[in-house]
Formats: structure tokens, C-alpha cells, sequence
């Protein structure tokens, strides 16, 4: 490809979000034909770039180039217009409408008397599908589908845009290994047709059978870009990964105590699964007091559904396998059930799972424990308010009054509340889902010395995160999930992010290489 | 609308706070403010006699809030429902089938008084249990569930009372109600306050304790504002769904023996539409349908309103169907300033 025709150039994007700097000057070229990879941890700016280049952020510095004349997105319908079409994560399908509805929302095809072409649309959609590669009626509800099929439409839908430019976050998250191949060969065929790819992934191996060129962005900056067939995983992960592990993390001390929970070949078999769901399939750990464990693993891999079953709140269905607590088995039926066996539980989002955003910050912090504050059912607002003072104090909670709506608070602030009620029902185990997400830099630090000292009083932590940094500067061990089973656990002390990426992703030999392996 | 939320946030003591807690303050209390815009509106259309102002008497004013008793009681119980998120359309039938189990009890099976009455309540319990049994375990949406209560609840009736309406004689003897039933329907209070406006006034002042100092009422409001979150907090939510709903059917139901003590009958085609009464008045009160916010003092407030307006109206010989349009006005204006409210 030539530089001085490139599809798409993108000159020294900046996009800040409050405090955070999502992107600094980076620079980014896409040919007529070219799959370009895109490469980074999550937070390293990946999103937001392509947001940009898809009109969905229109507020950022520099400049972006569509063969070579400059241009201004207003919004994604501008970006349309100019031939760019972004598949998002989140698939944005409407469950109730058919494939070709689907495909074909908001242009419906109309016959002559301007009424819908149902079945000029139905023959367009199955040709569209058949080019991806996919066997699929198109007269079936979206929402019927597999997450995996529904990603395939949501390609299809692209494909029928006609877009010049092509963006694919993660589209590969939920495919079998078949549909990758079909995928695969769809975007060959669209490359030949000249049509330019961004190829968002974490899976090395697709990126070196598919890419034509990598770019790793770090920190929202670009630190490489290079021929992903030339270079070994192990090189790629240390551009993603490679800086000095950050002192805001309180080094645990390793005094750890007795065996709390042991999960001994736990596996899930849901009666309804759903899809997109990756139950546990065969995991076995160990947390003792005083320990922080971590929870790595990619997107999908089975981090949430391992907590949620240790919480009782997974979907029912036969189940194998045992769970000890304290030396003891139990079966955990339910929140109040898990809260009752000291078993406390901080959700991925806190604003849909944790939180009534428009109640007070009071009552969010005490609804778990709130029938301890008085007798035969009546509160005494004393002590409520005097055990919700004591956790704000102890979390250094920002705020103004107890009774302010806590969703006006910080993100950092919203999740202290979370951790607050859970601390107010005095747990021996934490189970923390991404507890820092979205929560600024201030806050992070304040959770991670909270958790060090919560350690330090005994308690045993779980703490699932996708952040690599967090995992290895917080926990005493990492255990690594893929497709619902444990494959690797490490010692902090003695491993990196590489390690940690690498068995995540499954690339054995770079881990045996390192020596994580246990 | 967010900045003045942000501004109370960071900054609690600038003016701008005050004056946005001011209109909070109003938005607030919207419907006592509501009703007594409407209070005044009434003194100045109301009829005179002899420069009597006819809203004002005693005997008005009491016929007022003895209409307002029956939805009253019973737009306390949806307050309830409401403020978890849900709905009960069976409330009206529920009416009727209490007003019918009165009158044949005490009438014509000549069960005491005290019998009866348990007996008529512990079916309103049983009746919303059930219901709240059927959404909360079996997951059926709660209008779909009380929407079949309500037909079901009108089958009943119409079976037990073969159709027919139960007229309650007074006496000591076969097939007449004990004369200590018909007290209920007295006045009290040297003859100022009707005893069911009594029994709507400690149901409704017993609810707004409630709903201040017991622990339940903390985990009503968080099921209501966010039910995923209440579950995940250890918040018993089956048991809440379902003794939310019991109340309200309990509560229908002593609203079905008020109603029976005041007509001095009983028939299974009472309380039709009352369920949608009781609505209004718990919107008009500001209570929010999407649950976890509101209030049962508001709905007091509401069902208070829409009396004194149905009585202000007739006072003035207001065609009923204009009523009816005045109502909806009402109702619709009532939602439209909720929307206006500045907490998010």
C-alpha cells in the first residue's frame, strides 16, 4: 500500500476523558486493502480510537484523513456516510426482529407500492449470509440466535454497507473455531475487494494468520507497530505490557493463615444456558485467610460465572464438584445464604448490580445489614447511621450528607459504598468482580490499600480483573482461567503480566518458557 | 437539572444549593401542595346558602373524606405494590368479594361479627399472598397475575352470592347482622367523624410509620429502585414481593367491609374500577411506577384531592362525564410535573 494514498490517516489524536487520557497524539494509517491490528491492554485506548474514527466521539484533537482530504464527523451517521462501519462488543441487534429485519433496519427494501419487501429482503440477507460464511434462516428472531451466530449477522449487517472501511472490535469473542475460519475467509475476500480492516483482538493467533500489519497502543499512546508474522507472541505481550509494575499497589506481606475456601473440580452444567455464558467447567482453587487471590483471564473465559456460582446466584442446573468452606462443604443457594456463611460479594457493574442510584447513600450502604440495627423489625436510626458513618470514615469516602442520592457520587465513591455494605455484614471471604472499573486513579489506589488491610485483619479476597497490573501489583497468587477451567496459577512474587497474558491466551510455549507453569 | 444535583453534591452550603432544595422541597410535597391548591379552588367555586360557604360545612366536609375512605385504605395497600415496582388490578374485586364475604357470613351463616370479619381479612391476606406467590417465584409480571386475581376474585363473589346482592338487616335474630357491625358505620367523635374515615386515618398513619421504622420498609425501597441490587444484597426479596402483596389484599379487603357497613349490602359487582382510583390517587401523590420512590403520605394526599374535587364538582351539579374529564386532566397533570422533578 502506498502512504501517500492511505485509506484512512489518522494525525495525533488526543481524546481526554476528565482526568484520564484515553489517547495522546496517536498516529494511525489504514490502506485500501490492508487488515490492520490493533493491539493493547483494555484502557490502553483501543476503543476510544476507533470511536473516534467511527464518529461515536466527535470531541478530540487532530486530524483524521479519508483519502487524503480531511474530514469532521458530526456523528456515526457522518462516519456511515463516508464508508466506515464499526461492529461494536456490545451487539447491537434488536432481539425480537428476524435476521434480514436486522440486517436491513432502517433501509428496509420496499416493493412498488412502498410497502416492505419481506421477501426480496429475506433472499438479500441469506445471499449476505451465505458470503459470510454462515447457514442461518433469515427469517429467524435475532434474539433466538447464539451470541456467536448474532456476532455473525452483526458482520453480515456491516458487510451490506458497502463500507469501504471496516472496523472489528473483538468480533471473534464468541465464534467456535470453524466460524473463525469462515471468518476468516470472508475478510481475505475483503481485502482483495479493497476494503480497509481494523482488527481489534487479544488473540495473538488470529492476529498472525489474518493481520498485515499490528499496531500496540499503551497508555493511550502508540508504542509499536510491526509485521505480526515477524514477531513471536512473547515480544508482542511485552509491547502491551512492557512498564515497570506501578508502586501504588501495597505489596502484600505473604503471612497468610488457614485454608478458607477450596473449590475442588467445580463445574456447571445450567439447566437453560445462556448464551455467551462460560460456566465452570472443571476449576479447582484454594484461598486462604489473609490471601488475595486473583482472577485472570480473557473476556469470556469464566471469571464472573466462577464468583456468581460461589455466591449462589449463577443459573441452576447439576453441578459437580465441591466447595469448602473453612473445611466444611456448602452449597451456596443464594445471596442471603452466601452472606449468612460470611460471604461477600462486590458485582461488575455497579451501577445495574450494585446500586439504587437515586437512594441515599445511607440506605445503599446499609440494606445488607440492616435488620441488625434494631429489634423486632424496627431500625433504630442511630445506630444505622453510626455504622454508616463508621465505614465512610474507614473507606474515606467522599461525600456530602448520608442522605444525598449516592448516584450523584464519584464512580470510586459509588463502589466504596458497595464495598462499605458488604464490610457492614462483617464477611470472611470477598468475592470482588473487576472492582476497580471505572473508578479513577485516586479511588483505585484507596481500594487497593483497603483491600491490603482487609487482608492483613484475616479476611480472604477473590478478585477477578482484566487488569494485568492490578492482578499482579495486589494479589499474593493469580490463578488464570480459559474456557471455564483453571490452566495456570502463579505466584506474584516470581511472574509478570507476560505470564499471565500468555496462559490467558493460551500460548503454551511462551509460559513454559517462563517457567509459570505449575 | 444534573447541575443542581452537582452542585448540591460538592458544594453543600452555597445558596444555590438552598434555593434548589427549595423547589425539591416543592416538587416534594407536590401533591399536598396539589391538594391544597384544589382545597382553595373548591371554597372559591363553591355554592352558597345564605352566605354559608356549602364546601365548608361540617357535613360536607366529612362526606368528603368518607367517600375518599374506601380508595383511601386501599390506595395505601398499592402504595405498597406500587413502590416495589408493581401493580394490582384485582384490588376493586377483592372489594367486592369482601363487601359479598361480609354480608353472607354475618347475614345468612350467621357467623358473629368478630368471625366474620377475621375470616373476610384472612382471605384479602391470603388472596394477595397468593398473587405475590405467583409473580415473585413463578416470575409473571405482577399486572398479568392481578389482572387474572381480579377476574378470579369477581367469580368468587358472584359464585358466593349467587349473583345477587346480600342486603344486611340488623337484629339478634337468624339471618340478621349484629347491630355492633352497623356502628362501623357511625360517627364518632360526637358525631364529627365517620368511623370508616377513622379506620382509613390509622391504616394510613400506621403505614407511614411503618414504612419509616421498620427494617422491611428499607428493603421494599431498595427491591423497588433496583431489584438486581436488593438480590444481590441479601435482600429477601421473594418474602418482600410477597407480603407487599398480601398487605394490599388485606387492605382491599377491610376496604370491602367498609364498604359493605356503609350500603348495608353486599354485592359482587361493587368496586368495579376502584383499582384504577387507587392508582391515581397513588400517581397523584407522586409515587413513581417504576417503583422505589414515593410515599404513602402523598397518596393520602392524592385520594384527598381527587375527593375534594368529585365533591366540588357535584356541589356545583358538573355534568358526571365532564367529571370524568376533569379527572383525567388531573391524573395527566399530576404524572407531567413528576416528570419536571429535578432528582433525576
Amino acid at each position: 500500500m502506498s502512504e501517500v494514498a492511505a485509506l484512512v490517516r489518522m494525525s495525533e489524536i488526543g481524546k481526554r476523558y476528565g482526568g484520564v487520557q484515553a489517547c495522546r497524539e496517536v498516529d494511525f494509517t489504514l490502506g485500501a486493502g490492508e487488515v490492520h491490528a490493533l493491539l493493547g491492554e483494555n484502557g490502553a485506548g483501543k476503543s476510544t480510537l476507533m470511536k473516534i474514527l467511527s464518529g461515536d466521539v466527535t470531541d478530540y484533537d487532530g486530524q483524521i484523513e479519508i483519502n487524503g482530504s480531511p474530514v469532521t464527523f458530526n456523528g456515526p451517521t457522518d462516519a456511515q456516510a463516508a464508508g466506515i462501519a464499526m461492529i461494536h462488543q456490545e451487539l447491537d441487534l434488536v432481539p425480537g426482529l428476524s435476521v434480514a429485519d436486522n440486517i436491513f433496519l432502517g433501509r428496509e427494501l420496499r416493493t412498488g407500492w412502498r410497502t416492505v419487501d419481506r421477501r426480496r429482503m429475506d433472499r438479500e440477507a441469506r445471499a449476505l449470509l451465505e458470503r459470510s460464511g454462515v447457514n442461518l434462516d433469515p427469517r429467524r428472531p435475532v434474539g433466538e440466535l447464539r451470541v456467536g451466530e448474532q456476532q455473525l449477522v452483526t458482520i453480515a449487517k456491516a458487510i451490506s454497507l458497502d463500507a469501504r472501511v471496516l472496523i472489528m472490535d473483538e468480533p471473534t469473542s464468541a465464534l467456535t473455531t470453524s466460524e473463525v475460519e469462515r471468518l476468516f475467509v470472508v475478510i481475505r475476500e475483503l481485502r482483495r475487494a479493497g476494503v480497509g480492516i481494523v482488527y481489534i483482538s487479544h488473540r495473538m493467533e488470529e492476529i498472525a494468520q489474518v493481520a498485515d500489519r499490528a499496531t500496540v497502543l499503551r497508555n493511550g499512546q502508540k508504542v509499536a507497530s510491526f509485521d505480526p508474522r515477524k514477531l513471536s507472541t512473547a515480544e508482542v505481550v511485552e509491547a502491551m505490557v512492557g512498564r515497570p509494575v506501578q508502586t501504588m499497589f501495597t505489596t502484600p506481606d505473604a503471612a497468610t493463615g488457614d485454608e478458607l475456601l477450596r473449590v475442588e473440580d467445580l463445574a456447571l452444567r445450567p439447566r437453560r444456558p445462556r448464551p455467551g455464558r462460560r460456566d465452570p467447567d472443571g476449576i479447582s482453587l484454594t484461598v486462604r485467610s489473609g490471601e488475595i487471590v486473583g482472577l485472570a483471564g480473557l473476556l469470556g473465559a469464566g471469571r464472573t460465572e466462577l464468583l456468581e456460582t460461589l455466591y449462589g446466584v449463577a443459573p441452576g442446573g447439576p453441578r459437580s464438584g465441591r466447595i469448602l468452606l473453612q473445611g466444611k462443604e456448602i452449597q451456596p443457594r443464594g445471596p442471603r445464604h452466601a452472606l449468612s456463611h460470611g460471604i461477600g460479594f462486590v458485582p461488575e457493574d455497579r451501577r445495574i448490580s450494585g446500586l439504587v442510584l437515586f437512594h441515599s447513600i445511607l440506605a445503599n450502604t446499609v440494606i445488607s445489614s440492616v435488620p441488625s440495627y434494631g429489634r423486632l423489625g424496627v431500625i433504630a436510626r442511630r445506630l444505622e447511621r453510626a455504622a454508616s458513618i463508621r465505614m465512610a470514615d474507614r473507606l474515606r469516602l467522599k461525600f456530602g450528607r448520608l442522605q444525598d442520592e449516592v448516584g450523584t457520587l464519584s464512580g470510586g465513591n459509588q463502589q466504596k459504598v458497595v464495598f462499605g455494605r458488604m464490610l457492614l455484614t462483617e464477611p470472611r471471604l470477598l468475592l470482588l468482580d473487576e472492582p476497580t472499573r471505572g473508578v479513577d486513579i485516586g479511588a483505585k489506589a484507596e481500594i487497593y490499600r483497603l483491600l491490603g488491610e482487609l487482608a492483613g485483619q484475616g479476611l480472604g479476597v477473590l478478585l477477578a480483573s482484566s487488569e494485568l497490573p492490578e492482578l499482579i501489583g495486589v494479589c499474593d497468587r493469580v490463578v488464570v482461567l480459559r474456557d471455564g477451567r483453571d490452566v495456570a496459577s502463579f505466584r506474584t512474587a516470581d511472574s509478570g503480566e507476560g505470564d499471565l497474558l500468555a496462559a490467558a491466551m493460551g500460548e503454551r510455549a511462551v509460559f513454559e518458557e517462563a517457567g509459570g507453569l505449575q | 437539572m444534573t447541575d443542581v444535583q452537582d452542585k448540591a453534591a460538592t458544594a453543600p452550603t452555597t445558596p444555590t444549593e438552598k434555593s434548589g432544595g427549595v423547589v425539591a422541597t416543592l416538587f416534594r410535597f407536590q401533591s399536598v401542595f396539589g391538594l391544597l391548591a384544589v382545597f382553595v379552588a373548591a371554597i372559591i367555586f363553591s355554592p352558597r346558602r345564605d352566605g354559608e360557604i356549602l364546601f365548608l360545612s361540617a357535613d360536607n366536609l366529612a362526606n368528603v373524606v368518607r367517600a375518599v375512605s374506601e380508595i383511601g385504605i386501599i390506595a395505601v395497600g398499592m402504595t405498597f405494590v406500587i413502590l416495589i415496582g408493581g401493580i394490582d388490578l384485582s384490588v376493586g374485586a377483592m372489594l367486592g368479594l369482601a363487601a359479598v364475604g361480609s354480608a353472607v357470613l354475618m347475614v345468612e351463616s350467621d357467623w358473629g361479627l368478630i368471625p366474620s370479619i377475621l375470616v373476610v381479612l384472612l382471605i384479602g391476606l391470603f388472596f394477595g399472598a397468593l398473587q405475590g406467590m405467583a409473580t415473585a417465584m413463578i416470575g409473571i409480571q405482577s399486572f398479568i397475575v392481578t389482572l387474572a386475581g381480579l377476574q378470579i376474585a369477581r367469580g368468587l363473589a358472584r359464585i358466593w352470592s349467587d349473583g345477587q346482592g346480600v342486603a344486611i338487616a340488623y337484629g339478634d335474630g337468624p339471618n340478621e347482622a349484629p347491630d355492633s357491625f352497623a356502628l362501623l358505620g357511625e360517627r364518632t367523635f360526637g358525631g364529627l367523624v365517620p368511623i370508616p374515615v377513622l379506620i382509613f386515618a390509622v391504616v394510613a398513619i400506621a403505614a407511614v410509620i411503618f414504612l419509616r421504622v421498620s427494617a422491611f420498609s428499607r428493603h421494599l425501597y431498595a427491591l423497588g429502585g433496583n431489584e438486581k441490587a436488593a438480590r444481590l444484597s441479601g435482600v429477601p426479596v421473594i418474602r418482600v414481593k410477597i407480603a407487599v402483596f398480601a398487605i394490599c389484599g388485606l387492605l382491599a379487603a377491610l376496604a370491602g367491609i367498609v364498604h359493605a357497613v356503609q350500603l348495608n349490602q353486599g354485592s359482587p359487582n361493587d368496586g368495579i374500577g376502584y383499582e384504577l382510583d387507587a392508582i391515581a390517587a397513588v400517581v397523584i401523590g407522586g409515587t413513581s411506577l417504576a417503583g422505589g420512590r414515593g410515599s404513602v403520605a402523598g397518596t393520602v394526599a392524592g385520594a384527598l384531592l381527587l375527593g375534594v374535587l368529585n365533591n366540588i364538582l357535584a356541589l356545583n351539579n358538573i355534568d358526571s362525564n365532564i367529571q370524568l374529564l376533569i379527572k383525567g386532566l388531573v391524573i395527566v397533570a399530576a404524572a407531567a410535573l413528576q416528570r419536571l422533578r429535578p432528582a433525576s
